[in-house]
């Protein structure tokens, strides 16, 4: 293997091999202590268990899932974009930042259980409101870091620009956002590891029909321990695959900082060879 | 050769109660090398935001081939001691970035970066991120990065300041190579004595409290520019004279 392959490969034993070492290093801990403390099956099972209650009622539990997945990425998307649009405004006029931020911060401070009632009220028992308190956790963290990364980019670096005569627009978009762009992912990335979170309040709170939430609830009711567990479980799945997926679009979108050359595009060769 | 390009009159900026340049007046031929050196607080960077158009004058006119272009930008281009260069664009990208952020980077600008990386020696590092670079690599695609802005006039501040002193000589002689290819006007700030008598066709001294310009010498230096003119004579005799207006009776 080259050099740079090996490195590589380090690289991915690192950054993939650790993770899931750490994970089959719960489940073993999680065993020994079911086992090692004679823990009763109805209080918690073992790991074998959790994970067949899962994988024996997939067809019942898929289409939850699926609900689930959805408020999250939908409540997602809707609070990212606002945060940053909120960050990026607030950013600009300082005098709106004055007059919003407390209102933000309030915001943040009602216990997002005791948001439910009202929004079910205002939206009913639909997706909506699941939607809304994920974005109203997601919101946040984005808006807090894109102002911080607004208002820390080098100004000489803004001057240069005036220098050469760029417009506000330009220099905003080709200087402004790529600075902002490690505290933007920032942000994502608190959000990314909430959002979950939400979409079950949301489901616990404001389900009337079938949810992952309410599934949970009725194995809890029936004894059904290892159901419970297991609905943890695939709800943490959720989770982690979702920070995950925004951690690959930032690794995809940011490759300067982990790269010294830049990767070649097979669309962007053409234009290279063409201007040469 | 002997247009005026750059025509400062009267001009001065004052924050609070420092007058960081009194009223100064000074021409730039077209093509000319002219160095202002000073010690810190002797309003170098004042007259150069003011030139840029980052700053407005309180009184005074910047003319550019007699275009009055006070308090305006656009018309420059300008370096800094930090390259500036944006870390998430190549170095081809950052090379085009005056032309990214005011109209659009064409196949012929890129074809113009390449050309220019390759003829100063970048020719390999197209491609790469500055983050891989060295200082003195950095500080050279900035100043392509200047060039690229296709203006008469640059504006360098201390470009070369931060660099070790062998990386700075190399950079002196690179920068002249460069100069003579590019025709362009360069307006160079420095608080090296012997850097400016080097580069430079005219030496500005300038001295702080108020800020203002207080000689204006000639290099008596042939070009090309050689190393071994460092321990000529006239460099010597030149440099002495600058550096008791600089250091007044100490020296």
């Amino acid at each position: 293997m080259s050099a740079p392959g090996r490195r590589r490969a380090g690289l991915v034993a690192r950054n993939v091999g650790v993770p899931i070492l750490s994970l089959v290093l719960v489940l073993v801990l999680w065993q020994l202590i079911v086992v090692g403390f004679h823990v009763a099956s109805y209080v918690a099972p073992r790991p074998r268990e959790a994970i067949l209650s899962v994988t024996q009622n997939w067809s019942l539990l898929w289409p939850l899932v699926l609900g689930t997945i959805r408020e999250t990425v939908y409540g997602f998307v809707v609070g990212a974009a606002l945060g940053f649009f909120l960050g990026v405004i607030m950013a600009k006029v300082p005098f709106l930042q004055g007059l919003v931020y407390p209102v933000l911060v309030l915001s943040q401070a009602i216990p997002i259980i005791a948001l439910a009632a009202p929004l079910v009220l205002i939206l009913g028992f639909s997706t909506a409101p699941k939607i809304v308190i994920v974005a109203w956790i997601v919101f946040f963290p984005v808006t807090v870091n894109v102002i911080d990364g607004l208002s820390h980019v080098d100004r000489d670096l803004l001057n240069l620009a005036k220098v050469y005569g760029a417009s506000r627009w330009r220099t905003f978009w080709q200087i402004e956002i790529p600075a902002t762009s490690t505290p933007l992912f920032s942000g994502l990335k608190i959000g990314a590891t909430y959002a979950v979170t939400g979409a079950i309040i949301g489901e616990l709170a404001a389900s009337d029909g079938s949810s992952l939430a309410l599934y949970q609830e009725h194995a809890n009711s029936n004894l059904n321990t290892a159901a419970v567990y297991g609905t943890t479980m695939v709800m943490t799945a959720i989770g982690i695959s979702w920070f995950l997926l925004v951690v690959g679009v930032e690794v995809f979108a940011t490759p300067w900082r982990r790269r010294t050359v830049a990767r070649r595009w097979p669309w962007r060769r053409d234009r290279d060879d063409v201007a040469q | 050769m002997t247009e005026p390009l750059l025509s400062l009159r009267e001009v001065a900026k004052t924050f609070g109660e420092t007058v960081a340049l009194a009223p100064t007046t000074l021409t730039i031929d077209e093509g000319s090398f002219v160095a202002i050196v000073g010690p810190s607080g002797c309003g170098k960077s004042t007259l150069f935001n003011v030139i840029a158009g980052l700053l407005t004058p309180d009184g005074g006119d910047v003319l550019l081939r007699d275009r009055p272009v006070t308090g305006s930008t656009g018309h420059v281009g300008y370096m800094l001691q930090k390259d500036l260069l944006v870390p998430w664009r190549t170095v081809e990208d950052n090379i085009t970035m005056a032309k990214r952020l005011t109209g659009r980077v064409t196949a012929e600008d890129r074809a113009e970066a390449r050309r220019m990386a390759r003829a100063y020696g970048l020719g390999e590092f197209l491609r790469h991120y500055p983050s891989a670079l060295s200082g003195g690599m950095r500080q050279r695609v900035a100043f392509m990065r200047t060039l690229m802005t296709h203006q008469s006039l640059l504006l360098l501040d201390e470009p070369f300041g931060a660099l070790d002193a062998q990386t700075r000589l190399e950079m002196q002689q690179w920068l002249l190579q460069v100069w003579r290819d590019a025709q362009r006007t360069v307006l160079f700030i420095t608080h090296d004595v012997d850097e400016s008598i080097f580069l430079a066709d005219r030496v500005v001294v300038m001295s702080p409290r108020p800020g203002r310009v207080v000689a204006d010498f000639t290099s008596p230096l042939a070009r090309p520019r050689t190393l071994d003119m460092l321990t000529e004579g006239h460099f010597i005799e030149l440099k002495g004279r600058v550096m008791h207006l600089l250091h007044g009776g100490a020296t």
